[in-house]
Order: structure tokens, then sequence, then C-alpha cells
């Protein structure tokens, strides 16, 4: 798999756990460039850490609590960058 | 429709008034204690106990829905809570029934209630069903203290060096998370809690897995299912492809998972009326 499929492939997969835990946003909403923490009210602290248990479970990753922060959470594309570098 | 008989009340508990709603219905086949998961998840999967409540005495079941001592509208501060505590209010409840009836007794678990079961808990019971059960108390607690770091998030838009959970646990020994204070003690015990503490399940257990058609289970999901397997004689794995309920920012239903917890139910309901026990199967995957 090349990085392009790779980084697509765990973008789609963090929408698809996004989508779960916030579901009042039709399928549109959702891309790599959606940007989350602050932008979107429904993303607070519970569905941050929903979000993070979600994250670690599927992807098999541990989370530094260094990692919990506003840049690397910003958007679906950062944190897509993020999941690809907890590998 | 079977005629239903629903008594709200607060009970005596060990260290206080605990409420509980008990639906009762004509003729009881079984009954169903509902134990509550810790903290937000209590919050978060109450509207779902209390559908199956109403569909379990459909079947006959007397279905029992209270809260923990400092919990809801239970009395008490959660500060003043332990998991021992927690676990004997619950024998406790159990006793009182099994002294007023013999029939079969069973617990339903969602989520992280889970880690209030303990060996005399089960010796109590006659089945239980889990909800997407998460025996790691290490890792409940480590997700319960993020909350505080994601609340500083949210603050400061940078998580600070050293939370102020860690200074409020050395200064006040207690611990105050997003909106929840409690004491340390409490934290380590649920900590410490895991499936590895239980000698063995040898009662009648449902497992319900919310778990896509087309996904594989996660490692850490697998690794648990295999360890119950490992412990249990009598499991029933029911895959559920539906909402995780608990997660959602919204109020949802997982009506499959309804439909399927329906069909244990019933046969919870069927082994009592006919007085023998119920299907055992070793873990089948459904």
């Amino acid at each position: 798999m090349t990085s392009a499929q790779m980084t697509q492939q765990t973008s789609e997969q963090l929408i698809k756990l996004l989508v779960a835990i916030i579901p009042n946003y039709d399928e549109n909403f959702w891309h790599a460039d959606t940007e989350l923490f602050g932008a979107i009210a429904e993303f607070d602290s519970m569905a941050l850490v929903t979000l993070i248990g979600e994250i670690e479970e599927y992807f098999d990753i541990t989370l530094d609590e260094d990692d919990i922060n506003a840049d690397n959470f910003a958007s679906v594309k950062s944190l897509t960058e993020l999941v690809l570098a907890s590998h | 429709m079977t005629t239903v008989s629903t008594h709200v009340e607060f009970y005596q508990g060990i260290k206080g008034p605990l409420f509980r709603i008990i639906r009762t219905p004509a003729k009881v086949l079984g009954h169903l204690l509902f134990i509550a998961p810790l903290f937000e998840q209590a919050n978060k999967t109450r509207h779902h106990a209390t559908r199956s409540a109403m569909n379990a005495y459909q079947f006959g079941l007397q279905s029992i829905v209270f809260d923990h001592y400092g919990t809801g509208d239970s009395a008490g501060d959660l500060i003043d809570a332990s998991m021992v505590l927690w676990q004997q209010d619950i024998v406790q409840q159990v006793n009182a029934i099994k002294a007023k009836s013999s029939q079969a007794i069973y617990f339903s678990l969602p989520l992280s209630a889970v880690l209030l079961l303990s060996d005399e808990l089960l010796s109590l019971a006659d089945g239980v069903i889990l909800l997407q059960p998460d025996f790691n108390g290490k890792r409940f607690v480590q997700q319960f203290q993020r909350l505080a770091v994601v609340a500083q998030l949210t603050k400061n838009s940078k998580i600070e060096e050293g939370s102020s959970i860690r200074t409020q646990r050395t200064e006040q020994q207690t611990i105050e998370i997003a909106g929840y204070v409690i004491t340390p003690s409490l934290l380590s015990e649920i900590s410490g809690q895991s499936l590895a503490k239980l000698a063995k399940i040898t009662v009648d257990c449902y497992w319900f897995e919310w778990q896509h058609q087309q996904e594989e289970l996660s490692l850490a999901r697998t690794k648990q299912q295999q360890a119950a397997v490992n412990k249990s004689n009598h499991l029933v794995i029911e895959q559920v492809d539906d909402v995780k309920f608990w997660q959602a920012t919204e109020l949802q239903l997982a009506q499959s998972f309804l439909t399927k917890e329906q069909q244990v139910f019933a046969k919870l309901a069927s082994a009592s009326l006919s007085f023998s026990a119920p299907e055992v199967v070793k873990c089948e995957k459904q």
C-alpha cells in the first residue's frame, strides 16, 4: 500500500469513528479538511476522550498525553497524521 | 401484553437510601438487575437501560434499575463511595430477592459495570448479560483521567505541564474530574479490576459485542473475548452491528441490539418456565 493510500484509508476510518460519535452531520460534512477541535460544538471533552479511546482501540496504538493537544485534534487531516505517526 | 406494576422507591442500602425502579409482571419468571456502569457511562446508557427494562418485563422478567450510592438519585456523595460498597449493595439486593423468591436472578452489565463483578456476585447470579463489556479497569481509569487533561486543553487550547488532577490528588486527597469528586482510592480500586481477578464464570453469560459486519474485531477486544472464553463454561457472543449509543453526542437507540436482547430475555424466561437450565453454548459467535 502506498503512503497516499494509507493516508486515505486512515482518514476514512477516522471519519467513520467521528460519525459514530457525532452523528448529527451528514456525510458531505466530513472530509480531510473538516476542522474539529474548537470548530464543532459537539466535539466536547467527552467526545474527544471517546474518540481517543476508539482510535487507540481500532488502530491498536497508544497516545501519550503529549499527543493530546489542539494542533493534533485541529482537523481530520492532522488527526490522520497523528495516527500514522503513532504506528 | 403482560400486566405491569411499576414501583419507584428508596430502599435502605448499606450506607444510605438507594433509588430504584422495579417493574413487576403479573407472573414473575425471573429477576433482572440492571447494574449501572461507572460515572458518565451511567448517564449515557440510562435511556437504553430503561428501554431494556421495559422489554424485559414483557417477557415475564421482573426488572430492577437502581443507582449506586452517591450517584444518580441515590443518597450520599460520590466521595464516600467505594467499589466494595457498591458491590455489597448489590449483594444485599440480591439476597433480599432470594429471601422472597426462588426464581432465577440475572444481571445486565453494560460497559464498565463489569468492573463491579466479583466471585461473590457471580455466585449469586444465574446468568449475566454483558453489553460491550470492558474488563480493563486500568484503561477505564486512564480514559477517565484524560477527561481532566482534555478539559484543560479546552480551557487553554494547549495542555500545560502537570494537569490539575495531580495537584489536587496530593494536596486534598480528592480528585475532581468532569464534575465528579472522588477519592484516589476509588480510582485505585477500579484500576485494579480485571477479568483475571475472577476465578471462573460458571453461570450463563451472554456477551453483546458491537462490531460492524465487514470489520475485524480490534486486537484489544479480541483479547478480552478470548480471555472470557477461557474463563467461562457457558458463553454466547452476539455480534451487534448498530450504533454505539453510549458514545453519541445525541440520544440514540440501537434497535437491532434491543431485538437481539429480547431473544435472550425470551430464552431466560422460557428456561425459568420449564424449570430447565438455559441453553448452554460454548462461545457460539452469532
